[in-house]
């Protein structure tokens, strides 16, 4: 017999428990969150057990009749991604037990975060995640510019103009969408679409609703917005983490989630799999002009966000979930990577990877975490980047998609072999670094997780997702000779290359795009995929 | 001249949307583009509001006859999108006046050249 959870239990506990314990004292309303968060993760794992063992719940709010309800949904793509985002709370919570920046109304903010992210990815009804994004916006705001250094409050009045431009597309095709089937529900709107005449008519709404999601999912070009948030000098390196962990993937999985409601009529597969490409080769490309070390990392959200989409719209299945998985993947080593980097930065007092060394020697743990996100990340043998990275390289097909995924990968490992810079040689400093247990064994265990991730990758993806494939091809004797091959190459092009054209990557770096030019180009984003559709439907 | 006495007002919003939108791409002034933003936002809830609203609906208030009434889903939900725009609005001059203080500019393009490396 099982006992039946609410969903709006997910969404309410973390909710109710930031605004009931305000009034503790910091210490104890930070443990409080974290034993919440705690039964959160429990929660929505046995929800996550119903669903993957007798199918997807769906709950009516207030007993209204179908399709007039407002709607939670918990099925396969959702359920994982929210113990996800629970587990990824949790942790940061346990994480930032020592840190002295938190104050209360920081803590209030960003459970409300959790809440926020729950909810978008639980919601089954358009309109709801209209206004869950708008509330995600606005704290997200408020987290990025929270110790006001710097231009720090540029970036955050940057990121919330274009995301509100975006919403007002968002609005607006929900609109059209309304007026034409008189329904908000996602599953109502399913099968009403299925029964219209004329397919063109969806076209004006799903270009305006695409384009607002392209947005919250950085992709080309309207990624501009996302190194700013999560490389801001002033966010704490959790919200870095979390943003870049879970909140780009509310962006990819309502991406899937309003491909599936417009699939009757509206198959755009291809303009997003060519977007996904190009959005994963400008990333690195990019990256590698960075000097900052967060803002390296940023940059390469938007090249592993590009991958991700790409696999999910190849049209293999294999692909598809090997795209479910990288988001994943890609959660586990980009938080991990995120929170060191705060900390690596904390300790040296600097941010560009020109400054810092020797952190394996200086900081063990911290070096250890970093060492096994980078080979996460850049998709080496035994580690779980190398998995869903050959998940999506098999729904390639011909030389033109092999050479497109080699290029990837060696702009991924281009990029960190100058990250990793940091982990060897001599460190400057003396002093012993102060030995903070829960900032190293967080560490450690996103680091174990990831290298679990690549061990257990066919296991992991059958038990989650259901499908079973063979991962073996992954740690083959092929594979790791193109992985050393790789990582020899990029040695060389960043030792001979990279390292001659400072001036050309001082350029790219200090490139600017002002505001008036992002709404161009979101215009321009919206004319190109509404123009792609019209042709093609 | 037939196809501006078939206007509706449903077309005006959707005019007002991308008047604001080219508010947004042509403005260099940040307070005009916040106002712009705003008028987006406007065009859409206008929009919105006017779905399923035949010219000679009523309001949705309950003595009125359910057939006369006009769809109160779209009223319901635009006081939550009102109320949202409001706030998001407020944010971004609140945002603004940081800037202002530490930059003295109200230009985006001069805004960017001040701006710390």
């Amino acid at each position: 017999m099982t006992l039946s959870i609410p969903l709006h239990l997910l969404v309410l506990l973390p909710m109710i428990a930031g605004a009931a314990g305000f009034f503790l004292p910091k210490r104890t309303y930070h443990q409080l969150l974290f034993v919440v968060n705690v039964g959160v993760v429990l929660i929505a794992l046995s929800i996550f057990r119903d669903v993957r063992w007798s199918g997807e719940i769906v709950q009516r709010m207030a007993d209204w009749p179908d399709w007039i309800a407002i709607k939670l949904v918990a099925d396969l793509y959702s359920a994982p991604l929210v113990v996800l985002t629970a587990l990824f709370f949790a942790a940061t919570f346990l994480f930032s037990t020592r840190a002295d920046y938190l104050d209360k109304t920081f803590l209030f903010l960003f459970v409300l975060l959790e809440s926020a992210l729950i909810a978008v990815f639980l919601s089954g009804d358009l309109f709801n995640i209209y206004v869950l994004i708008e509330l995600g916006m606005l704290l997200i705001a408020i987290l990025i510019m929270y110790k006001q250094d710097k231009q720090s409050v540029y970036d955050a009045m940057l990121y919330l103009m274009m995301n509100f431009i975006a919403m007002a597309f968002m609005l607006l095709g929900i609109g059209y969408l309304y007026r034409m089937t008189g329904v908000l529900d996602l599953a109502g709107l399913h099968q009403r679409l299925a029964h219209m005449g004329n397919p063109r008519a969806a076209v004006v709404p799903y270009a305006l609703i695409m384009t607002s999601i392209a947005v919250k999912a950085a992709l080309f070009p309207l990624f501009s917005w996302l190194p700013r948030a999560h490389g801001a000098p002033s966010a704490p390196s959790i919200v870095s983490a979390v943003l870049s962990g879970v909140q780009v993937k509310a962006g990819v999985y309502l991406l899937v989630r309003i491909s599936q409601t417009f699939s009757p009529v509206i198959d755009a597969a291809p303009f997003f799999m060519l977007l996904g490409f190009v959005t994963s080769v400008v990333g690195f490309l990019l990256a590698i002009a960075q000097k900052d070390i967060k803002l390296i990392l940023a940059y390469h959200t938007v090249s592993q966000v590009g991958l991700i989409v790409m696999g999910l719209h190849l049209g293999s299945e294999v692909a598809f979930w090997g795209g479910m998985y990288h988001i994943v993947n890609h959660a586990l080593f980009k938080g991990l990577l995120f929170l060191t980097a705060g900390i690596i930065i904390e300790e040296y007092g600097s941010r560009s990877y020109a400054e810092i060394r020797g952190v394996l020697r200086h900081m063990p743990a911290i070096g250890i975490g970093t060492l096994a996100g980078v080979l996460g990340i850049t998709g080496a043998p035994f580690f779980n980047g190398s998995i869903s990275k050959y998940f999506i390289q098999q729904g390639l097909q011909g030389d033109l998609g092999g050479i497109g995924m080699f290029l990837i990968n060696l702009g991924t490992t281009l990029s960190f072999v100058k990250y990793s810079v940091i982990l060897f040689g001599k460190p400057a400093a003396t002093v012993k670094p102060q030995r903070d247990p829960y900032v190293a064994g967080i560490s450690l265990l996103f680091g174990l997780a990831c290298l679990a991730g690549g061990l257990f990758g066919g296991p992991t993806v059958a038990l989650v997702y259901g499908p079973q494939y063979s991962a073996a091809g992954a740690l083959g004797l092929e594979k790791i000779v193109t992985f050393v091959l790789t990582l020899v190459i990029a040695v060389a092009a960043y030792l001979l290359i990279v390292k001659r054209i400072g001036g050309f990557l001082l350029r790219v770096r200090t490139f600017k795009v002002s505001f008036n030019q992002i709404t161009v180009l979101l215009t321009l984003f919206f004319v190109g995929l509404m123009g792609y559709t019209w042709w093609t439907v | 001249m037939a196809f501006i006495a078939q206007l509706q007002m449903a077309d005006l919003a959707v005019a007002l949307f991308f008047l604001g939108l080219y508010g947004a791409m042509s403005q260099r002034n940040i307070i005009k583009t916040i106002m712009s933003v705003g008028i987006m936002d406007l065009g859409a809830i206008t929009f919105f509001m006017l779905a399923n609203h035949p010219a000679d609906a009523k309001p949705p208030i309950s003595s009125t006859p359910a057939v006369q009434m006009a769809d109160p889903v779209p009223q319901a939900l635009m006081i939550t999108a009102i109320v949202i725009g409001v706030s998001v609005i407020a944010m971004c001059l609140a945002m603004y006046m940081r800037v202002a203080y530490r930059y003295g500019t109200a230009d985006w393009n001069i805004l960017i050249r001040r701006l710390e490396k």
